[in-house]
């Protein structure tokens, strides 16, 4: 289906408004929404039919934001988007929010997500959608149409709405951190058991690091600092970076060197790191200031081998609260550049 | 409470875009609707797109009379696309089809009768000397075998004793050589339903009667029924959406959709020529009844007669 003109910029403005309020409380969406007037997207003189097919394609894009890979800030986002749209809609009787039958258990999850981290509003507006049947239960996410499109529209994630980069700790859970930790101590005692000594394992026996499991902990805990520090000076360097981008408008020689000082540095960093790239939106900024600490920040981690850089999940219910803080800063994509480089 | 966070505060009238608004998308539909305040003289819903929202929207939330014609709950609500085979050329890149609804309790053979296809209503047979008589017998009735096939197994309609295996002769040509097809089966289509085969959305399958007639069918959707659809039983296999074909009208008068076709005619200007059955006997046909001129005449069944 072709898409509505101007949708999905107008949703992902919001979403992202809410993301920057960094909170998952209804009434401050419900402030966004209505200093945007958002539910006059369904006004203008439309007949029936048309309205109808307006109000599916725009139910079917904001329904994207719902599921994941997003992050929870901007999934609560969409649940309050869905809620809005569903409910200002003009088409009588109202149309449904199409749900596939393979995502029905992250919903779930993501509904007792909300009940554990005491979301409340946030699991009432879903509970009311669903007693409102505003759902269609179905096989497949998008309702297929059978004409030939000019051109293939890619689907393309927002990065910043995505969760930072968790490859890393989608490994080492909690859980995982658990049984390593019961492991070891079984361990332990069968070496004990085994020896002469019972109370403690033969020195012939130690192979391994006692204290492996605590300095998996720790190493995950520094890295995950790491990443919050890098993230704090990438949304400095943006926010200088938008300042000085309005003095220096024209300047586009400038900014074909940054470019190709900015692939050189992404290709070094993807030698040291795992982080996504960024996307291609953002190559029109111009990254022209470097920071020292930053620099030295970004020496210390590549010297610690990656295979080693654990991260640790924390604990459940703090976890909550962190996670949802974490998903506020911006993603990293770009690195800093020094200024010898852009010069050329 | 939190309903009425969400709704405007005073009246607002919802074909009015407001002047001032921040949505992009307003501003975009704004301009179109003022280009098309612009070149379009009057606008007003034409047939076809009444009758496509009519055919949409009909059936919604309709509930049977008879309590035992409801849907069961949990019923699952299918959504095919059935292609008409190809008569035109200018067809050829949008094929059209027909969107029928089906229930997953619903057997085959209940979709079958429910497709209408115009090859279903030809006569054969040449009646330029006995106009009167064109027997009433239409292929639907003579020919009445036909065969839908799902993943590898082909269920032929075995209702009637003149119905034959259509889908035999397609079995012995994938078995006499190692064609790379394994295992075609053939079964009867009036013991199934659809909750009993196992499909692939988007992908073609197909439905041949009148042994050479093929529909392309493809499932677009598959759902659980809802509140808001219609829940009688009786109403299903439902069209929702056909194809508009324009109907030939007949060469003479312009006015009455073809029923005859002529070849070799003499008296006609083009050859085949349409028409409709009044002028067809007035041109050659005289006071009596007796043929005048040499011409070969077919009864004629125009694809558009659905409409």
């Amino acid at each position: 289906m072709s898409a509505v003109p101007g949708l999905k910029e107008d949703c992902e403005e919001l979403l992202g408004a809410f993301q920057q309020a960094d909170t998952v409380r209804f009434e401050r969406f419900a402030e966004l929404w209505r200093e945007r007037r958002f539910h006059t997207v369904f006004h203008g003189r439309m007949r029936a039919l048309e309205r109808n097919k307006l109000t599916k394609k725009t139910l079917e894009l904001a329904q994207q934001y719902f599921l994941p890979p997003y992050s929870f800030q901007i999934r609560v986002g969409a649940l309050y988007l869905l809620y809005g749209l569903y409910n200002a809609q003009l088409c009588q009787p109202k149309q449904k929010i199409r749900i596939a039958l393979k995502d029905w258990p992250e919903i779930q999850k993501f509904q007792q997500d909300l009940l554990d981290s005491q979301h409340y509003d946030a699991a009432y507006i879903f509970r009311r959608l669903r007693l409102a049947r505003a759902f269609h239960f179905t096989a497949m996410p998008k309702l297929l149409t059978y004409r030939t499109k000019k051109k293939i529209e890619e689907n393309y994630f927002k990065e910043e709405f995505k969760d930072p980069s968790n490859r890393v700790n989608s490994l080492i859970t909690n859980d995982v951190l658990e049984e390593l930790m019961n492991i070891h101590d079984h361990y332990q005692k069968m070496k004990c058991v085994i020896s002469a000594d019972k109370s403690q394992p033969d020195k012939a026996l130690s192979l391994i690091k006692d204290d492996f499991v605590v300095n998996l902990k720790d190493i995950t805990l520094e890295h995950q600092e790491w990443q919050q520090n890098r993230m704090k000076l990438f949304q400095n360097a943006k926010e200088t970076d938008k300042t000085e981008n309005k003095k220096k408008e024209g300047a586009l020689l400038e900014s074909e060197g940054s470019e190709r000082a900015n692939a050189l540095a992404r290709i070094k960093y993807k030698s040291y790191s795992a982080v996504v790239e960024a996307s291609k939106s953002r190559r029109h900024r111009q990254v022209q200031l470097e920071s020292s600490e930053a620099g030295s920040s970004c020496g210390k981690s590549p010297s610690r081998s990656e295979k080693s850089r654990r991260r640790r999940q924390p604990a459940r219910r703090i976890g909550e609260i962190q996670v949802a803080k974490e998903t506020v800063t911006r993603h990293i994509g770009m690195p800093i550049i020094t200024e010898e480089n852009s010069d050329e | 409470s939190i309903d009425t966070l969400m709704s405007s505060e005073k009246e607002e009238d919802p074909d009015v875009i407001p002047e001032d608004s921040s949505l992009l998308t307003l501003r975009i539909r704004k301009k179109v609707l003022e280009r098309r305040e612009e070149t379009i003289i009057v606008d007003r819903a034409c047939r076809q797109e009444t009758l496509t929202y009519e055919m949409e929207s009909h059936a919604t939330g309709k509930r049977p009379d008879n309590p035992t014609d409801l849907t069961e709950e949990g019923e699952l609500l299918l959504t095919l696309n059935i292609f008409y085979p190809v008569i035109f050329q200018k067809h050829k890149d949008h094929k059209p089809f027909q969107t029928v609804l089906v229930l997953g309790s619903q057997k085959l053979t209940e979709l079958r009768d429910s497709i209408s296809c115009v090859s279903d209503l030809q006569i054969g047979g040449e009646f330029s000397s006995q106009p009167d008589q064109a027997p009433e017998h239409i292929s639907k009735d003579l020919y009445k075998s036909a065969f839908f096939y799902f993943e590898g197994i082909f269920y032929n309609d075995k209702r009637y004793p003149e119905c034959r295996d259509l889908s035999r002769t397609i079995i012995e040509w994938s078995e006499s050589h190692d064609r790379g097809y394994e295992n075609l089966q053939s079964v009867k289509m009036e013991d199934y339903v659809f909750n009993d085969l196992t499909l692939k959305i988007g992908f073609p399958y197909l439905y041949c009667h009148q042994g050479n007639c093929e529909h392309i069918i493809i499932i677009t959707d598959i759902r659980l029924i809802h509140h808001d659809d219609c829940l009688d039983r009786n109403l299903y296999p439902l069209l929702i959406k056909k194809h508009w074909l324009c109907t030939r009208k007949c060469f003479v008068c312009k006015m009455y959709t073809a029923r005859w076709v002529t070849y070799g005619d003499s008296l006609a200007p083009q050859d085949p020529c349409f028409f409709c059955d009044v002028c067809f006997r007035m041109l050659h046909y005289d006071a009596e009844g007796n043929k005048l001129g040499e011409f070969l005449a077919y009864p004629y069944v125009d694809p558009g007669i659905f409409n």
